[in-house]
This record gives structure tokens, sequence and C-alpha cells, in this order.
């Protein structure tokens, strides 16, 4: 059977380290996604995550079930390195003002590269992206 | 109790449960339900087409019903965001107090995501123009692989006076 403890402060044994349960939930994730596919994204995983929308190349917007309660939430994002021979990849969150309360954009582009500093690039293995901010 | 019993039993009464605690009693109790549908739609003749891939967590609670709020409560809140002076929500309430969803068949979940996550300016007018700006098909249909991903378009040759799109 389910059971719940409602307290507002954890502490250690010895009755230090004390943390406000506040801070536990403000500071958990809010959204994650884990992607994978190499026709268009499906999510293999994910919290608070209603759909992925496969922008174009190189570009994901996940779209949230609990929206946020503001714009200002931290965004981080990754990919699996492929070890693809055009160069390395890596994810970039996309805090510009594609970003709103109920659905998040990110990237994924070359690094360093000679000819493609930056520019799009599909992840052929696995991206994700996950949110942390203060839920509506 | 094992998932398979968890999805037995009925879902709690979360009419004023926030949805995140909601949606924590899904993870954790109900099976991913992986679609084969897809949403494809144009919302600007200058890019290319999106496309819309259910999230398998999502799904089940859209078939499990009892857990997401209706899809107004959304609406209202984009409303508000789209003021010129929003700052931050403070009708949170529209999706944790509101009467929760019914379940919902799979066809019935990919039209509320559509009025959910594409834009309303695709969905309301999906089947104005030469060609339609939004077609619902399964994953089969698609390209295989992403090449030439910023050159995909609904097929000019799909009319928009069929009811039937995909």
């Amino acid at each position: 059977m389910a059971s719940e403890l409602r307290v507002n402060t954890l502490k250690d044994a010895a009755g230090n380290n004390s943390v406000a349960t506040s801070v536990v939930f403000n500071g958990a994730l809010k959204m994650w996604a884990n992607l994978s596919g190499s026709g268009t994204p499906a999510i293999d995983d994910s919290t608070n995550t209603s759909s992925v929308t496969d922008v174009g190349t190189g570009e994901r917007q996940i779209n949230l079930t609990n929206s946020m309660s503001n714009t200002n939430y931290m965004t981080f994002s990754g990919m699996l390195n492929d070890g693809n021979s055009g160069g390395t990849r890596g994810a970039a969150g996309h805090q510009l003002n594609g970003q709103t309360t109920s659905s998040v954009k990110y990237k994924i582009v070359y690094g360093s590269t000679a000819s493609s500093d930056g520019a799009l690039s599909d992840s052929a293995i696995d991206d994700g992206c996950a949110i942390a901010g203060d839920l509506a | 109790m094992s998932k398979a019993a968890e999805l037995a039993a009925e879902t709690p009464d979360f009419q004023g449960t926030h949805l995140w605690d909601r949606l924590c009693w899904a993870k954790e109790n109900l099976e991913p339900h992986q679609s084969d549908y897809r949403v494809v739609y144009e919302n600007s003749v200058d890019e290319c087409a999106k496309i819309l891939v259910p999230d398998p967590n999502w799904m089940a609670c859209a078939l499990q019903g009892g857990i997401l709020p209706p899809v107004q409560s959304y609406w209202e809140l984009a409303k508000d965001e789209a003021q010129p002076n929003f700052v931050k929500h403070t009708r949170g309430y529209l999706l944790h107090n509101t009467e929760p969803m019914p379940a919902m068949t799979e066809e019935q979940a990919i039209e509320y995501l559509i009025m959910k996550d594409c834009p309303q300016s695709v969905w309301q007018t999906w089947n104005e123009g030469n060609k339609p700006k939004m077609v619902i098909c399964r994953k089969d249909q698609l390209p295989a692989t992403r090449e030439w991903r910023n050159a995909w378009k609904i097929s000019e040759e799909l009319a928009t006076d069929h009811n039937i799109a995909a």
C-alpha cells in the first residue's frame, strides 16, 4: 500500500546537514526525455513529456504535460557520441525566443570542424533534453 | 503489486491533485504505450514539414483516463502567456483542479495531442488551401532515413476535399 512522509526538513542521523523538502523538490528535474531513431525520433523514456516535435535537421521541440510556471527555467541537453566521421557533435539547449512554458527546443550541432562549426546535424543514435525550474 | 495488476485497478480520484503527482503515479504504475501514429504538419510555407511524435508515457495516461486535464486548460494558459505583460502563470490550478479526462482511445488521444501540441493555426484550418496543412499517418509511412530532412513537405497530391488525409 502506498504511503507518504509529510515533513518540512530532512536531516542526517546526527541532526546535521538539514535540507528543506522544498529545496529537494525545487531542485529536481521537472522534465527529461531520451530520444532515438534514425528516421523520425521516438521517445524511449521520459518524465512530464507529451510529445516531441521533429522540427527539422538537428532541431527538436519537447512538449510538456505539466507546464512550467515561467520561461526562466534551465535547459540541459546532450547526445551520445556516435563517432560521426564528419566531426564531433553535441546538443545544446535552445533558450532563445522559442522557449515557452509548455515546450522547449534544443539543437544538435557540429562541434569544432573546419567546415561545419555550429552547423545543425542529426543525431544518429540517442539524444535528449531535461529542464529544471518551477512548475505551473 | 505488479504493474499488470495495477493496470487492472482504477485510477485514483485525482481531481484536485497536482498534475505532477498524477504523472508520478502513472510513471510508477502504467506500462508505456508506443504509438505508431505520427502527425505531419506545416505551419509555414517557408519551412519544412514538422512531425509530432507521441510520448509513450503520456499515451499510457491518455488510455488509462482520469489523469490528464482537459485540453482547454492548456489553451487558457496559452492565452495568459500570450499577454505582453506575462511574467508567470497564476492559473496553474486549471491543470490540477479541473476534472480529468476520461479514458481515450488511441485515436482520440492523437486528436487531443494535436489540439494541445500543434499550433491552432494548423489544426483549425488544416483542410483550407490547396493541400492539407496536417496529415495523420503511421510511422512506416514516413521516410526511413533523414535524407533531405529540411526539404520534407506534405505531398501536393493530397486533396483537402477528402475526409481521410492519410
